[in-house]
């Protein structure tokens, strides 16, 4: 419906332009600049719009400025020439544009197309190394024990047993990591909203990693007057957790993490901070795509767990984001909207 | 005394084989149900314990085995689920199971559940009065408690919370329960009341409120009462 609107308001635009320059150009000329809104009309609108523009400027040209004037007779024959070309140019350009505009949307669904073939290899060749080594290590080890382990010291039985079971959990939070992004791409996760405290789920989240994180020194800002939200808290403690995780493998043992949450006027912010070597400023939009891995690949993984944080806080409707830090590490931080919480139950008379 | 009888009800056989191994060393003697419907019916028969349920089987409901289990007896029963069933675990939780252990696990967790469920069920008989929680000790008969020569001061909610935990000691107690029994059934849904009562309870009883020992958050679930083994 726009085409048409554009249609004739570029017309009536033509016509105020014709009137100005009639005292000064031939009558064919102001024909030729009836031409003008067919030509953009075609290029940016639907085929239907430029040959309403088309015919709106023959009948106007017609109109107006062939005698005998405001008839749409016509004394001199040659007019229906210069009618024809008008219309029959209309008609041509907006089939070329039309074309044009098919060809470019094929090539983009081609790129899209090649796009996910791109990523649908790396998840392959990631999968397939994500898994295979936990693999040969868990068969070489068991196998090991099958054969030999009656020989064996007990403390080299239990440095494989160990093996096999370290890399079997690795594995369990791959595959927990793909299905998890499958279920957020796919809409499969309906978030169950109550309320919750910022601070129990930090909590949860320092003791379900307190292994991870061992190697570092954690710093907690957590201010105790900090309000409930109203979250999926499973999925904001998935979220937290990536984020330390996270920080953990990309930094230096022994360097600081930051947990920190901060109110704002309508929102919560919380940040996890490192004092790593930070991302490349190039980085900070790239991070949270699917399949990114910082560093380029190393210290495993997918590159699932940011983009997986990025699809929970925005099911939350909230923001994600990356910065770097002055000094050198980066932060990763979130915002949820506050909601005004219920009053608690009053206890004075009890 | 016979070593405790505990019933299986998993429908794949590696992890049967596994559960059976692990519980058996532990010198726990074990039942095997293959699916939901001989689990019910090994339930009555065999009179184990504790029952041990995985949420995936492919005849009958998990929960629904749990609520037939649950019509007649009291055993504590623990139940199996994958990560993603986290609604089926609150609904197993709400009718009746006493705990939960998410898929994969490692024995040593599972193990840690199975002697919490009973000794839960040795306790319900003569129930647990006093408690201690690190350096606090709780009496909820006197409801009183105290860090040294300290008294600490409790509302009555936030005593009626820890009893109700205590009730449960060690294992889980949904958000629902918790709130029907604290402030009645009116209030099943206001989880607001549990994390600001939850939070003063930490400061009171917890050494760093933020990273609880005592208090456990079971995120989207409820909470846990730890207490030091006596």
């Amino acid at each position: 419906m726009k085409g048409y609107a554009w249609a004739v308001a570029a017309t009536a635009a033509c016509t105020a332009a014709g009137f100005a320059l009639r005292p000064h150009v031939d009558p064919v000329n102001i024909a030729m600049l009836y031409l003008l809104p067919v030509l953009v009309i075609a290029r940016f609108f639907t085929r239907g719009a430029a040959a309403t523009a088309a015919v709106l400027g023959v009948a106007t040209f017609d109109f107006l400025f062939v005698p005998p004037y405001l008839t749409f007779a016509v004394d001199d024959l040659q007019y229906l020439l210069t009618f024809a070309i008008l219309l029959v140019a209309g008609l041509v350009i907006s089939d070329l544009a039309e074309s044009a505009r098919r060809e470019a949307r094929a090539r983009a669904a081609a790129a899209l197309e090649a796009e996910t073939e791109r990523l649908r290899g790396t998840l392959l060749s990631s999968i397939s190394h994500d898994l295979r080594t936990p693999l040969a290590v868990m068969s070489g080890a068991s196998s090991t024990l099958l054969e030999s382990g009656e020989r064996m010291p007990p403390a080299d039985r239990r440095v494989l047993a160990e093996s096999i079971y370290a890399q079997a959990r690795g594995m369990a939070d791959v595959m927990g990591n793909v299905l998890q992004m499958t279920r957020l791409e796919t809409g499969a996760v309906v978030l169950e909203r109550d309320w919750a405290s910022l601070g129990e789920i930090a909590g949860a989240v320092l003791d379900r990693l307190a292994g991870a994180l061992s190697r570092h020194r954690l710093m907690l800002e957590l201010p105790a007057e900090l309000p409930l939200v109203r979250v999926d808290a499973t999925l904001i403690e998935q979220a937290l957790g990536n984020l330390l995780e996270n920080a953990a493998k990309h930094t230096p043992p022994g360097t600081l993490v930051r947990l920190r949450a901060v109110r704002g006027e309508s929102e919560v912010v919380v940040s996890v901070e490192d004092f790593g070597l930070g991302l490349e400023a190039e980085e900070f939009q790239r991070v949270f795509a699917k399949f990114h891995r910082r560093g380029g690949g190393e210290g495993g993984g997918l590159g699932l767990g940011l983009s997986i944080c990025r699809a929970i806080v925005q099911l939350h409707g909230g923001r994600i984001w990356a910065e770097q830090l002055p000094g050198g590490g980066s932060a990763f931080r979130f915002a949820l909207a506050l909601e005004a919480v219920p009053a608690s139950p009053a206890e004075g008379a009890a | 005394m016979p070593a405790p009888a505990i019933l299986i009800v998993e429908d794949e056989p590696e992890i049967r084989r596994f559960l059976r191994a692990s519980l058996a060393a532990e010198g726990y003697r074990v039942v095997e149900a293959a699916g939901g419907e001989r689990g019910v019916i090994d339930a009555a028969s065999h009179k184990p314990d504790m029952a041990i349920i995985d949420l995936g089987l492919p005849d009958l409901d998990g929960v629904e085995v749990i609520r037939r289990i649950r019509a007649w007896s009291p055993m504590p029963i623990v139940v199996l689920s994958a990560r993603v069933q986290e609604r089926a675990k609150i609904d197993a939780l709400d009718a009746g199971a006493d705990d939960y252990i998410t898929k994969p696990f490692g024995v040593g967790e599972l193990l840690a559940r199975v002697r919490v469920a009973l000794r839960h069920l040795a306790r319900s008989a003569q129930g647990c009065a006093v408690l201690t929680l690190g350096g606090v000790r709780l009496d909820l008969t006197k409801r009183h408690a105290s860090r040294g020569q300290d008294q600490i001061h409790l509302t009555p909610i936030e005593f009626k919370l820890l009893g109700c935990l205590a009730r449960h000691l060690g294992l889980v107690v949904t958000h629902q329960h918790l709130l029907t029994e604290v402030w009645g059934p009116t209030h099943s849904s206001d989880t607001h009341y549990l994390r600001v009562y939850m939070r003063q309870l930490r400061e009171k009883l917890e050494a760093d409120p933020v990273r609880p020992k005592h208090l456990l958050t079971e995120i989207g679930v409820g909470y846990r009462l730890l207490a030091d083994e006596d």
